[in-house]
């Protein structure tokens, strides 16, 4: 298959602090790859090299063959960058924007009109497309800032958190638009936080820690890695340092950590080992307020490997 | 392409607020208009003349008498010039009748207030110096109107007697060479009165749009006789308003790129394919374009509104050109040193106001002023503009402007330049 993104030993480093610490990565054409990671884990910094907003300090990535470093106008003309925040003209319309951003993709006259009609279209905005964008709802500006990066039809489409801060029905559009455009052909590399998002809409997930891909697979791949394990949130009405030490002593439990006074423990049986849980804690002199049973999921992968929960 | 979207995209944003429009358009003129209406409107020195329709009658032929002239002297034709000099126009209207009949009847149906009859032999008799009832100019009126008859009639016996003073000129010249046995050669004599008549244009054209540099000057008594007329104070006003906003306006634009930076879209613009040179010399456009626009905008609302003579067009144009470089200049250097729009509110605020003040923007219109002042323009480009616009103002030819413009655009120069490279750095 033709690879669309191929990023090698790629490295950024902001003074001291080293954002990105040698990732390589490929992106298959047609495909959709997920970046998923907590904040500051390299996710938007490695978007940022590949749309040309930062050169890389080593390495390189091709995109469709073109390098980020000797060929980046080639490069950035095979992209379609969709930022974290809305990057939109408040004052303009969203039709106005429109128009603009495809003149900046060169697109012009007859052709960038009936562009522009077919993404307000896909983005369910016809209507509206005269409003200006400071009067739009977030989930309106998003799927504006959605549509500006989609104009010139491109080959890969980079989306860095576009779901953040929206409402569930704008963040459900936004999913079944991206959906949309691979099945018409375009490859997505798409950078979340919300594991849901990744399992849903991946062909192949990167799981990102501290600049560096911890873990990359299919999702049932990667769900594996933790050995089918179930996850168990328990809230306590004393602190949780109380029976924590307990738990790590039971029977069936391979990890339990806590933050924020939520327990989280990574379990086997989840039917066997609750009963013991319970009765250490009663030992320990607290209560159990709350039980949250979760299946084997992404974020359990992350705690697996990092011993940390994914939303920190 | 790009740079031409780019800066009309930032043209249409600036155009489209209200605040923006307010500060390049409506505050220099609702500043120059308070200090308009607080010295009672400009009327309170000319007196409110209807325009005054004028019908001429040119009978006259051009005489070929003038001692040993190379060209025909043709006093009519030169009455007729009087009339439809653009210098008049907003006075009175002129129009060219076939024959004594004609006009007549044009005067009886009112399309016209006065004829002015030029008969045959004008040239003649004038050069002569034997005037006839024959060859006198009639003036023809309606008995209702004194005004209209008395200025007409003052501007062709204006023109008489300068051209009678040349006359005698040359005779007086000729005697005083003939005492000495001498005698003029014919070429001299051409010489003489090509210098008498420019003189003599000159002086009535100065007398028309500087009369304080005339040689002639009117004073009413009472009247401070060095008192600058309120026309010109208040033409310097705006045109120090119109700086002073211009520079603002500049300014403002280019902070189009902080905001820009601020609301992601430069990083999104950069993730285009789109070289940041071009997209830089967009915003640059923009500021060019919004600064010109501006000015012609003022130029024409402070006519219409006040009726400020801005000066001839090629010295309106120097004088222009200099304001939109040295602002662009400056605005592009002074938001090259900010670090965002927060910042540049108080540069904006403080230190154009700052330079303006030093320019002499604020205080254009009066006199007296201590000399630290003078000396303090000359290190703003506030200060090289306004010397520019107060020499259109004063109906100069461009040659006058040329200091001040090549210093003006000058320091426009260096500071634009200064400030890309400010920009090429903090964005490469």
């Amino acid at each position: 298959m033709t690879l669309a993104i191929e990023m090698q030993n790629l490295h950024k480093r902001f003074g001291d602090l080293h954002a990105v610490q040698g990732v390589s990565l490929t992106v298959q054409a047609g495909e959709i790859l997920s970046l998923l990671g907590p904040n500051g884990a390299g996710k938007s910094t490695i978007i940022s090299m590949l749309s040309g907003l930062l050169q890389p300090t080593e390495g390189d990535a091709l995109v469709m063959g073109h390098s980020i470093r000797r060929e980046p106008e080639a490069a950035k003309a095979c992209l379609g960058v969709v930022p974290q925040d809305i990057a939109l003209y408040p004052d303009l319309s969203a039709r106005e924007n429109l128009l603009f951003w495809g003149k900046m993709y060169g697109l012009r006259g007859a052709a960038l009109k009936k562009r522009v009609d077919e993404v307000l279209e896909i983005i369910g905005l016809v209507d509206r497309q005269k409003g200006r964008v400071d009067k739009f709802s977030g989930g309106m500006k998003r799927r504006v800032n959605i549509a500006a990066a989609l104009l010139h039809k491109p080959q890969v489409v980079i989306m860095d958190e576009p779901t953040v801060g929206i409402d569930p029905q704008s963040r459900r559009h936004i999913l079944d638009n991206v959906k949309e455009l691979n099945r018409q052909g375009m490859t997505v590399l798409y950078t979340t936080h919300y594991m849901e998002e990744a399992a849903e809409l991946s062909d192949h997930i990167a799981i990102m820690d501290h600049g560096r891909v911890i873990a990359y697979g299919t999702h049932d791949e990667l769900i594996r890695l933790v050995g089918e394990q179930t996850r168990i949130d328990l809230t306590l009405n004393v602190d949780a340092g109380r029976v924590l030490t307990a738990w790590q002593q039971v029977e069936g439990v391979s990890r339990a950590s806590a933050q924020d006074g939520l327990v989280t423990v990574l379990v086997d049986d989840s039917n066997r080992v609750l009963p013991r849980l319970f009765e250490a804690a009663t030992a320990a002199g607290a209560r159990i307020t709350g039980v949250d049973i979760r299946e084997p999921n992404l974020e359990a992968v992350f705690l697996h490997l990092t011993g940390r929960a994914l939303r920190d | 392409m790009k740079l031409i979207d780019i800066a009309l995209k930032d043209m249409l944003r600036s155009f489209r607020s209200l605040f923006a429009v307010g500060m390049m358009i409506v505050a220099p003129l609702l500043i120059t208009g308070l200090i308009y209406f607080a010295f009672g409107g400009i009327r309170s020195e000319q007196p409110d003349i209807a325009t005054i329709h004028v019908g001429l009658v040119n009978a006259d032929v051009p005489s070929a008498d003038v001692p040993s002239a190379n060209v025909p002297f043709n006093l009519g034709q030169m009455l007729v010039d009087v009339f439809t000099d653009a210098g008049v126009a907003d006075l009175m209207t002129a129009r060219v009748y076939p024959d004594v009949a004609t006009a007549r009847a044009a005067l009886e149906r009112q399309e016209i207030d006065v004829a002015v009859l030029i008969p045959t032999g004008l040239s003649a008799a004038v050069l002569s110096g034997e005037p006839s009832p024959n060859t006198a100019v009639v003036i023809l009126h309606d008995p209702a109107l004194s005004l209209a008859p008395q200025v007409v009639g003052s501007m062709v016996t204006s023109l008489l007697d300068g051209v009678a003073g040349g006359r005698i000129a040359i005779q007086v010249i000729q005697e005083r060479h003939a005492a000495r046995g001498l005698a003029l050669a014919p070429a001299q004599i051409s010489t003489l009165i090509g210098q008498y008549q420019t003189w003599y244009t000159d002086f009535l054209h100065t007398l028309f749009y500087n009369p304080t540099e005339a040689a002639l000057r009117l004073v009413a008594p009472g009247v401070d006789e060095t008192a600058v007329p309120m026309s010109q104070i208040l033409g310097a006003t705006m045109a120090g308003q119109m700086i002073f906003f211009a520079f603002y306006t500049a300014a403002y634009s280019m902070t189009s790129i902080l905001r820009e930076q601020e609301e992601g879209t430069l990083a999104r613009l950069f993730t285009t394919p789109t070289d940041r040179t071009i997209i830089l010399g967009g915003k640059f456009l923009a500021v060019f374009l919004t600064v010109i626009l501006q000015g012609a905008a003022l130029m024409l609302f402070a006519r219409l509104a006040f009726g400020i003579r801005w000066g001839r067009a090629d010295s309106v144009l120097l004088a222009l050109v200099a304001q939109v470089i040295a602002a662009a200049g400056l605005g592009v250097l002074l938001i090259a040193l900010v670090k965002n729009s927060r910042q540049a509110g108080p540069v904006l605020g403080g230190g154009l106001t700052a330079l303006g003040m030093l320019g002499g923007l604020f205080t254009v219109g009066i006199q007296g002023m201590p000399a630290f002042f003078d000396v303090a323009a000359l290190f703003t480009p506030h200060g090289w503009v306004l010397k520019g616009w107060r020499l259109a103002l004063a109906a100069q030819p461009p040659d006058a402007l040329l200091l001040p413009f090549f210093i003006a655009v000058a320091m426009g120069a260096v500071m634009f330049v200064l400030g890309a490279v400010l920009f090429r750095r903090r964005f490469a």
